[in-house]
């Protein structure tokens, strides 16, 4: 992984200091304060195309996206796992979605026990720009739900893998809810300071 | 306190570049200076730094919880009443803050004197907590600083065991202007401590916010955020169109709305009435209070809100000496009295304190050319020098 560590020097000091004992900024050092592109940041169509990884190292591999984000995109979505992934009475109903052997009972729910699909690796936008947060992924079995297999994330959304691209390459098609989606407003903070040019202080 | 020429580290926009600080250089006009730093002694640190910022802190919080209860406070402060509820809840279920930044006026010639509390949209923290620890580490292995010299400056292992310690389930966005360098950096580095504490976490522009129908704020995908840090005062941020979702949603903002109450002049006045000839307060009143007449013809006119020093004026003898111009005011003003900071060879220097948490956490100087610390200060390193 491409994080780079500021130094760390005395490690281990004997004596008190009133300074951290170390600085390491994964993000900021590979990717630096300003370049985060934010300027030209797009907003997030029903449809778009995203990478999908079975980890951070075959993100790293392909190259498409710097190491340092594969890693911190990974970290996201590995966390948002065991909150975000489709729950199951039965594990017979889990497999039925994502196959057989694909499934466990969810070692952290108390009562009952439901299960969970393992994860099967992340998705992430094809550049930092894309504005789409890194979701775990799962293994969806071909035919159900009407579309080609590969993968579901865990609100339900599709991702099918093109054939004739590289393998990490698919669209992503979200899943019409009605309600959240469909009427979340956006742009209602920020007009009150457009006359000056930055805010912090 | 001494400022002390060393000579610049001969590559140190490379290591700058290499850090990924990008706005060392803002507009042209330097920003970051290490031809000189500030050398402090230990016992000077933690006596009238350290020691103070904590307890101006503690008076801070001690204000804080009897204005939620309080709307002739409320009211003095020019909150809008829109807002009462969303401040009083954040304070009533303890919602915690990350961090903010105290400045002060400090000449090492008697007590610190408290200028401000930037505690809502605090910048320079990158800049603090990374590259001005890079310097000293730097500057000790290139043989610069004797050994054993030292740096007040615990923010980032801070930043990261404060933001473990308060984290909620779910995803955290850090949210600034995309278009100002300085905003959308300290939001971005916030964002890197954030997954160093463990966080599944997200950066976008303010543009970028969401409400949705079910009264969380989320991502440019609807993805709901648990906690939000923005990084746009929540003066402004009340004034929007989205102001009025703040109280009902189950999103959780850094700063938590209770803020307001101290990053706002007014808290000068309500601090000195409380504790009037506290020796890191200086006399301060609202400019419409009889009172007033007290502070005579020498005083620092300061409007309740405004930030970088903008409309910020010193009156000498009644009449104005100097001034820095700027879009504020509508809200009022007050009258504190002058702590002139010190002058070294032409070059004034203010100390900020940081609070990362409720504690004392580290230190940054902000050098200008006049009595007025406005945007364009330099930011100088400090160190502190082995007994």
């Amino acid at each position: 992984m491409a994080e780079r560590d500021l130094p760390r020097l005395e490690i281990g000091r004997k004596v008190a200091t009133k300074r951290s004992q170390t600085v390491s900024t994964a993000l900021v050092a590979s990717a630096g304060l300003a370049a985060f592109g934010l300027g030209s940041l797009t907003w997030v169509t029903p449809s778009q195309n995203v990478l999908v990884y079975p980890d951070a190292a075959a993100c790293a591999a392909e190259g498409i996206r710097p190491a340092a984000e594969c890693q911190s995109e990974y970290a996201t979505a590995r966390a948002a796992y065991p909150r975000t992934a489709p729950h199951y009475d039965t594990e017979l109903d889990c497999a039925r979605h994502h196959g057989s052997f694909r499934c466990s009972a969810d070692a952290a729910t108390t009562g009952p026990r439901r299960f969970v699909p393992r994860m099967a690796g992340y998705m992430i936008g094809r550049s930092a720009a894309q504005g789409l947060t890194p979701e775990p992924v799962y293994d969806h079995v071909a035919g159900h739900g009407g579309h080609g297999g590969s993968y579901c994330t865990g609100s339900g959304s599709a991702i099918s893998t093109g054939s004739g691209r590289s393998a990490s390459s698919g669209k992503l098609t979200s899943v019409s809810k009605g309600t959240s989606a469909g009427t979340t407003s956006f742009g209602g903070f920020g007009g009150s300071g457009k006359s000056f040019s930055s805010f912090g202080s | 306190m001494r400022r002390v020429a060393l000579g610049e580290r001969p590559d140190w926009c490379a290591r700058a570049r290499e850090a990924g600080f990008t706005f060392h250089t803002l507009d042209g006009a330097p920003y970051w200076d290490e031809s000189h730093a500030y050398a402090f002694s230990l016992r000077e640190i933690e006596e009238e730094i350290e020691g103070p910022a904590g307890e101006l802190h503690d008076l801070c919080l001690a204000f804080t919880a009897d204005a939620v209860a309080d709307e002739r406070i409320l009211t003095s402060l020019r909150i809008p009443e829109s807002a009462w509820d969303a401040v009083r809840d954040s304070w009533r279920r303890d919602d915690p803050s990350l961090y903010g930044r105290l400045d002060l006026s400090h000449s090492g010639n008697g007590p610190a004197k408290l200028l401000e509390y930037n505690a809502d949209t605090p910048t320079a923290l990158y800049e603090t907590a990374v590259f001005q620890w890079l310097w000293l580490e730097e500057s000790l292995r290139e043989g610069r600083l004797p050994p054993g010299s030292d740096q007040f400056n615990a923010v980032h292992e801070r930043l990261i065991e404060r933001l473990r310690a308060i984290a909620a389930t779910g995803l955290t966005g850090f949210a600034a202007e995309a278009e100002a360098p300085e905003d959308i950096g300290t939001a971005a580095y916030l964002q890197d401590c954030a997954v160093q504490a463990g966080c599944a976490t997200l950066l976008l522009d303010l543009s970028q916010i969401g409400l949705r129908p079910d009264g969380a704020f989320c991502g440019p995908d609807g993805q709901p955020l648990a906690t939000l840090f923005k990084l746009y005062p929540w003066e402004w941020a009340f004034a929007d169109p989205f102001g009025g979702g703040v109280a009902a949603s189950p999103t959780r903002f850094l700063e938590p709305p209770w803020k307001m109450v101290l990053s706002n002049k007014g808290l000068l006045a309500h601090l000195w009435a409380r504790e009037p000839g506290h020796p890191n307060l200086l006399p301060c009143c609202f400019e419409d209070d009889p009172a007033c007449a007290a502070l005579g013809k020498n005083y620092v006119r300061k409007p309740l809100l405004s930030r970088e020093g903008a409309n910020v004026e010193i009156f000498a003898r009644g009449r104005q000496v100097a001034g820095e111009a700027g879009p504020y005011g509508a809200e009022g003003f007050v009258r504190q009295a002058l702590a002139e900071l010190p002058d070294f060879d032409g070059r004034r220097p203010l100390v900020g304190a940081w609070m990362v948490g409720d504690a004392a956490s580290g230190l940054c100087i902000r050098e200008s050319d006049g009595p007025i610390t406005g945007n364009g200060a330099l930011f100088v390193p400090h160190w502190i020098e082995p007994d």
